[in-house]
């Protein structure tokens, strides 16, 4: 997160000053070195580079994906796998015919419903099974056996029971959710520092504000981590039930695009896909960095 | 003077469960890694960590307390705190039995037990946000005035937003000192509070501890493994025996001059005082080397015990 709160107000100072400058860079950069923050410009640029440096593995593996069919591959594979302006330009076409919002609309709309449904219940029963031992150990083995279930072999039971329509797609994402949610919250309840419970009782905290006050903020780490896992869940799960059966969402536009022949437009939706699920990730590593900022700073270069 | 704190014949008893290598043992500060294995296979027993121990502390008094490891001092300092109740006997703090943790003690932890969520002023005046002495509940102006005002007594002014992995091990337990002064408690039970620091840190807070000892007049139950730390803070000093504790003699400590500029240490009085305790401490922590007794953890288990010596003294 760092990086980013660091980096965007560079990036709106840029545009703001380039009309001035004009667009002679070294000037640029010379004026801005000498108002207030100038060593703030020297990190910028050293994240800058090593910004570089982490994303050569990916730069390189679009080169390859524009330039490999092209040259390496036959021309029958060459149809499969379109090069990447292809793709590009498809999901510009996608873009501007507004195809490609709508069915990231559906989907969004499918995997929060699902998802926020997911979270509420996970938390609030995880919480609940952790502070009453007994409902624990009754259970326990009933969700192992729900969690270790894969969540998509029992679509056809959702759809069976609930019909084509959006009930079934919300209810498969809330299910795939729920469990990493629910056995991270019983987790992160479980492994409070006893020492801490036993500090907050010696203040004198009643069960109510021990629970608020200690178990709930030293559980946070541990509940995001299954919220982060949650998301991933999500979007997988997702994708496969629209696959299977919808008339929205970039499942069926994968499918329907590979169906019709438009093999660029398949690409242009999983990336679509790939790119929904980088953002939902990062949101959710923000969000958890902001509820765990108090933590050592373990991992915080990640 | 009148007694604040009196234990009469308390007695504490643990079930031992078979040693598991679950949650409590690994997750113990105290257990040893490879210890938890020679406890496989024995039966729950029955150990005596405190036996019909009486003992009172006067108001207004620094008392430490020492004895071998396993004697039973936190279990102790547990039944003052409110946090175990005594298998027999009674604990009362003005003449009234301790039925739980009250407002009226305090305890200071080894590892200092911050909430690492909370910055060291949100640390400080946790105590504060439930409904005072005087039945009202301070907003969050006062506290952070409170905390900054306790903070300030610890030698911590302006670390009020630090959050505790921000701070070293001897500004933690200043603060964590701190948090139990801020909610005003009459007394103050120290578990082993500086052990984890090193000598220097450890010096300088002693000090600091006898200087706001002086200035608010709380009554301080201190526990320490160390004898000169024993000696150099106390006003009285308790030794226990070996498992099942005991009181087996308090020693008052009378060096002359202590508020003077001069190296206690080194007087005399301090000598002759600290080899008092040290030859009553040395025979038990021997008696308790050979019975091979080791921590009870504050949930009852001693995983690394070894149940035959301990069941053998706790029946004679």
């Amino acid at each position: 997160m760092t990086t980013t709160l660091a980096q965007q107000p560079a990036a709106s100072a840029a545009p703001k000053q380039a009309p001035a400058v004009g667009h002679s860079g070294p000037v640029e950069e010379g004026r801005r070195s000498t108002t207030a923050i100038p060593a703030f410009v020297r990190t910028a640029a050293a994240r800058a580079g090593s910004a570089l440096w982490k994303s050569a593995g990916i730069i390189a593996f679009l080169a390859l994906w524009e330039l490999g069919p092209t040259y390496l591959a036959s021309p029958s594979t060459r149809v499969f796998l379109p090069p990447l302006h292809e793709v590009v330009a498809a999901w510009g076409k996608l873009f501007e015919s507004g195809t490609i919002q709508g069915h990231l609309a559906a989907s969004l709309t499918r995997s929060v419903s699902g998802f926020g449904g997911a979270l509420v219940a996970g938390v609030s029963l995880g919480l609940l099974i952790a502070w009453y031992g007994r409902l624990n150990s009754v259970l326990n083995p009933l969700l192992e056996l729900f969690r270790n279930t894969a969540a998509l072999a029992l679509l056809p039971v959702f759809t069976l029971l609930l019909g084509i329509g959006e009930e079934s797609k919300i209810s498969i994402v809330a299910y795939a959710a729920f469990f990493p949610v629910l056995l991270n919250t019983i987790a992160g309840v479980k492994t409070v520092d006893p020492l801490l419970i036993r500090a907050a009782k010696s203040l004198g905290l009643s069960s109510l504000a021990l629970f608020r006050k200690v178990i709930l903020p030293s559980a946070v780490p541990t509940i995001f981590t299954g919220i982060r896992m949650a998301g991933t869940a999500s979007i997988l799960v997702l994708i496969a039930a629209e696959m299977v059966g919808a008339k929205a969402g970039l499942g069926y536009l994968i499918v329907n695009a590979q169906s019709s022949f438009l093999i660029p437009d398949m690409y242009a939706g999983i990336l679509t896909v790939s790119l929904l699920g980088l953002s939902v990730n990062f949101l959710l590593v923000a969000l958890e960095r902001h509820f765990s900022r108090w933590r050592t700073a373990v991992g915080s270069g990640s | 003077m009148a007694a604040k704190i009196s234990l009469r014949n308390v007695t504490k008893q643990f079930t031992v469960r078979p040693g598991k290598g679950s949650k409590a043992s690994r997750r113990s500060q105290d257990s040893q890694p490879g210890a938890a294995g020679k406890t496989g296979t024995q039966e729950p027993a029955t150990l005596t960590a405190l036996d019909s121990l009486s003992l009172d502390v006067r108001d207004g008094e620094f008392l430490t307390l020492v004895g071998p490891s396993g004697s039973g001092k936190t279990t102790l300092l547990d039944l003052l705190a409110g946090l175990s109740t005594p298998t027999s006997g009674e604990v009362l703090v003005d003449g009234r039995p301790v039925t739980g943790p009250g407002k009226d003690r305090a305890v200071v932890f080894q590892q200092y037990a911050l909430f690492p969520w909370r910055t060291a002023s949100a640390n400080v005046s946790i105590g504060l946000e439930g409904r005072g002495i005087d039945g009202r509940k301070p907003n969050r102006r006062e506290r952070a005035a409170k905390a900054s005002e306790y903070l300030k007594l610890v030698g911590l002014a302006g670390f009020e937003e630090r959050f505790p992995h921000e701070l070293s091990g001897g500004m933690k337990q200043r603060v964590a000192i701190a948090r139990s002064l801020a909610y005003q408690p009459d007394v103050l039970l120290m578990d082993e509070p500086f052990a984890a620091l090193d000598a220097q840190t450890r010096e300088q807070l002693q000090d600091e501890l006898l200087r706001i000892w002086r200035a608010t007049g709380k009554t301080i139950v201190f526990i320490t493994h160390g004898i000169d730390e024993a000696v150099y803070l106390g006003q009285r000093v308790a030794v226990l025996s070996a498992r099942p504790g005991r009181l087996k003699e308090i020693v008052d400590v009378d060096i002359p001059d202590r508020d003077g500029e001069d190296d206690i240490r080194s007087h005399p009085a301090f000598v002759e005082q600290r080899h008092k305790v040290w030859t009553l401490l040395h025979d038990e922590v021997r008696l308790a080397q050979d019975a091979g007794h080791r921590k009870i953890l504050p949930d009852g288990t001693a995983p690394d015990e070894i149940p035959g010596t301990t069941l053998e003294r706790s029946a004679a």
